[in-house]
């Protein structure tokens, strides 16, 4: 089963909020909450766009995005990378290994809208 | 403003057991004069200042106080000071304390030069918490906190078509989250108690520390200067550095089997004799070290002044840390000697970073090439970033290069379960390790421990162990990931940065108790049957 956006978050909270303001956007969710299962998620349904934190058990964001860019099938997946204030080197990281964009926590909910929308091409809607 | 002379003269003569009488009648003047001017109401000066100086067997610089003018000057501003301001001490006092016992007043300046040390690293200390490792864990729990509570909020204050259910869900986490933030802020708070203790002032090693964390350990001015060097020697070899040094210092080369010892009497496996322009290699110095010393010494007599230039760095405060700093940029010099910048580069990507291939290629110790490939930063043309680590087989740390990322404690030791203790059990064995902090982080640690070749029997020579370690993502390219599952964690070995600095609550090998947020109890070495040491009833 295909769906939009693919949540790889492991704060509940956190997860709750995204969840709800991008399912209000108009997109369909699955949401995950360690790099292992956010893997299988991304062969298995085949999300549009991965909202991927940086800090997940079992496998990092990093390895968890280092695997999407190494799989031919999954190379061009678009990942938008949650990072925290004040980490710069994280975010060099995942600039690195080929992140589309970038997300600082704590962020405005209408700023992680706008840039799912951009990254699925959908801003002229 | 000066301490008066006349104090000095008379207290100089008092501690000589000179009579007024009697010095008066050795320098030529009344007992009367001399003491309106040991009184300070006659200015003494020209001649008969010179002839009260000689037979009181003083320095003249000491007795008009230009020498103590600074002191003087120093020990007004500690008497100002915060600390010193409410025992209402002033000019007046500065100046008979100077004239009085200049040793105690200088002590005085020093406690106060050195109580302002203390106040202006304190910002440096606050930059370096940002660094630790249970800091930023809890830091990191805040961030994900208000994260979710202006998410929340924002929700609640945006959405105008939420149903009571939902509003209600929002409410609850806001309030969930707010409350777990408070507990993290305690905890913080805590913590920050605790740390205040264990504040050591800085040392010459942590200026060194900084000065090269900054440089990302690369300086460009020292590669070229290596590169001029290397290139009026020609091929680096032993021979050819020692024939170079002496067509152009006159420097020749010796080696003995017996121990000497350098002018302040350390004894070491090499040493250099200025006077003599002789350097000594002890019989059991192996030809990785005597290439390695003998290009040191070339760069420090060809390029002392540029190599001091780069040690002169704002941020070192003491000789101490210069001397140390020019020591370490010697060696860096030399090098960069021995491995060429670009070649050293090539040879290490194309050898996947193979540490013992390396070392034949370059008649280089595991130590020289592991320091080597931490240096490879250059902006545009850099290696894998790698951090290095060097162990004594007490555990203690003793040269370290930071990762970014990964905490490599400063001093003490670090987390037993590392691959630089494993080392130790295996000398000359390369021991790898894939291991996973508590933040999940993961890395590829490779070290291994050899001693120096002992001269004789009765010769002791410690084993040091050394690391590598750099970031599992970057393994792949290394020689060291060869037949390991990287993607598979399962297999991680669970460490921390040391057990002072380590949350793994759950870790059987834990020797010491972490430093507990909040001022936690002590969980290590408890009774097998509970007892209620934690009362505070």
């Amino acid at each position: 089963m295909a769906v939009d956006v693919l949540i790889a978050e492991d704060e509940p909270s956190i997860l709750e909020s995204l969840d709800f303001i991008l399912r209000r956007a108009g997109w369909s969710i699955q949401s995950v909450t360690d790099g292992d299962a956010a893997l299988s998620a991304v062969r298995q349904s085949r999300p549009r766009i991965v909202v991927l934190d940086v800090m997940l058990p079992k496998r990092s964001g990093f390895e968890v995005l280092k695997q999407i860019r190494a799989d031919a099938a999954t190379r061009a997946l678009p990942v938008l990378v949650l990072t925290a204030k004040g980490q710069a080197q994280d975010r060099r990281t995942a600039e690195e290994l080929g992140a589309d964009s970038f997300i600082t926590k704590p962020y405005a909910n209408v700023d992680v809208v706008k840039e799912v929308r951009r990254l699925l091409g959908e801003e002229a809607q | 403003m000066r301490a008066p002379i006349g104090i000095k003269i008379s207290s100089r003569r008092k501690s000589l057991a000179i009579s007024q009488a009697e010095l008066a009648r050795r320098i030529g003047i009344s007992a009367s004069y001399l003491n309106l001017i040991e009184s300070n109401k006659r200015v003494v000066g020209g001649g008969l200042l010179l002839r009260v100086a000689t037979e009181l067997a003083i320095d003249i610089g000491d007795l008009t106080g230009d020498t103590e003018h600074r002191l003087l000057a120093e020990l007004e501003e500690a008497f100002a000071g915060p600390v010193l301001a409410s025992s209402r001490l002033g000019p007046p006092d500065a100046r008979d304390l100077v004239a009085k016992n200049p040793a105690a007043a200088a002590a005085i300046v020093q406690l106060h030069r050195a109580y302002t040390d203390a106040v202006a690293s304190a910002d440096d200390y606050a930059l370096r918490l940002r660094a630790d490792p249970l800091f930023s864990q809890l830091l990191h729990r805040i961030l994900s906190g208000i994260t979710a509570v202006r998410s929340g909020a924002e929700i609640l204050e945006e959405v105008p078509d939420l149903d009571d259910e939902e509003r209600s869900r929002f409410v609850r986490s806001i309030t969930r989250e707010a409350r777990s933030m408070g507990d993290v802020a305690r905890n913080l708070i805590g913590q920050f108690d605790r740390d205040y203790q264990h504040r050591r002032a800085a040392s010459p090693v942590r200026e060194l520390d900084d000065l090269i964390f900054e440089r990302d350990n690369h300086f460009p001015q020292l590669e070229a200067v290596a590169e001029v060097l290397r290139a009026e020697i020609g091929q680096i070899s032993e021979p050819a550095v020692t024939e170079a040094l002496e067509a152009r210092f006159g420097v020749t080369v010796r080696k003995s089997a017996e121990r000497q010892v350098d002018a302040r009497g350390f004894p070491g496996q090499y040493l250099f004799n200025a006077s003599e322009r002789m350097m000594w290699f002890q019989t059991s110095a192996v030809a990785a070290t005597r290439q390695f010393q003998l290009c040191r010494l070339y760069a420090e007599l060809a390029a002392g002044d540029m190599i001091e230039a780069e040690a002169s760095a704002a941020s070192l405060t003491t000789p101490t840390a210069r001397r140390l700093a020019y020591r370490a940029l010697s060696s860096y010099t030399a090098g960069a000697m021995v491995f060429p910048y670009e070649r050293f580069l090539v040879d290490a990507e194309s050898l996947r970073y193979d540490i013992e291939a390396l070392r034949q290629a370059y008649t280089a110790s595991f130590e020289q090439v592991a320091h080597r490939l931490v240096t490879l930063r250059r902006p545009g043309l850099s290696g894998i970033p790698f951090g290095f680590l060097r162990s004594d087989p007490a555990g203690r740390l003793t040269k370290h290069f930071p990762l970014p990322g990964l905490l490599l404690p400063n001093s003490g030791h670090a987390c037993p379960l590392w691959a630089i203790y494993d080392a130790f059990r295996t000398p000359g064995a390369v021991v790898r390790q894939v291991v996973r902090f508590s933040d999940g982080s993961r890395y590829l640690f490779l070290a291994k421990s050899a001693g120096r070749r002992t001269a004789s029997f009765a010769d002791r020579a410690i084993h040091t162990s050394v690391m590598l370690a750099c970031d599992v993502l970057h393994a792949d390219q290394t020689v060291y990931a060869t037949g390991l599952d990287l993607s598979d964690p399962s297999a991680d070995v669970p460490v921390g940065p040391a057990c002072r600095l380590c949350t793994r609550r759950e870790c059987p090998d834990r020797q010491e108790e972490a430093l507990a947020p909040g001022g936690g109890q002590d969980a290590v070495r408890a009774p097998l049957v509970p007892r209620g040491f934690d009362r505070t009833d």
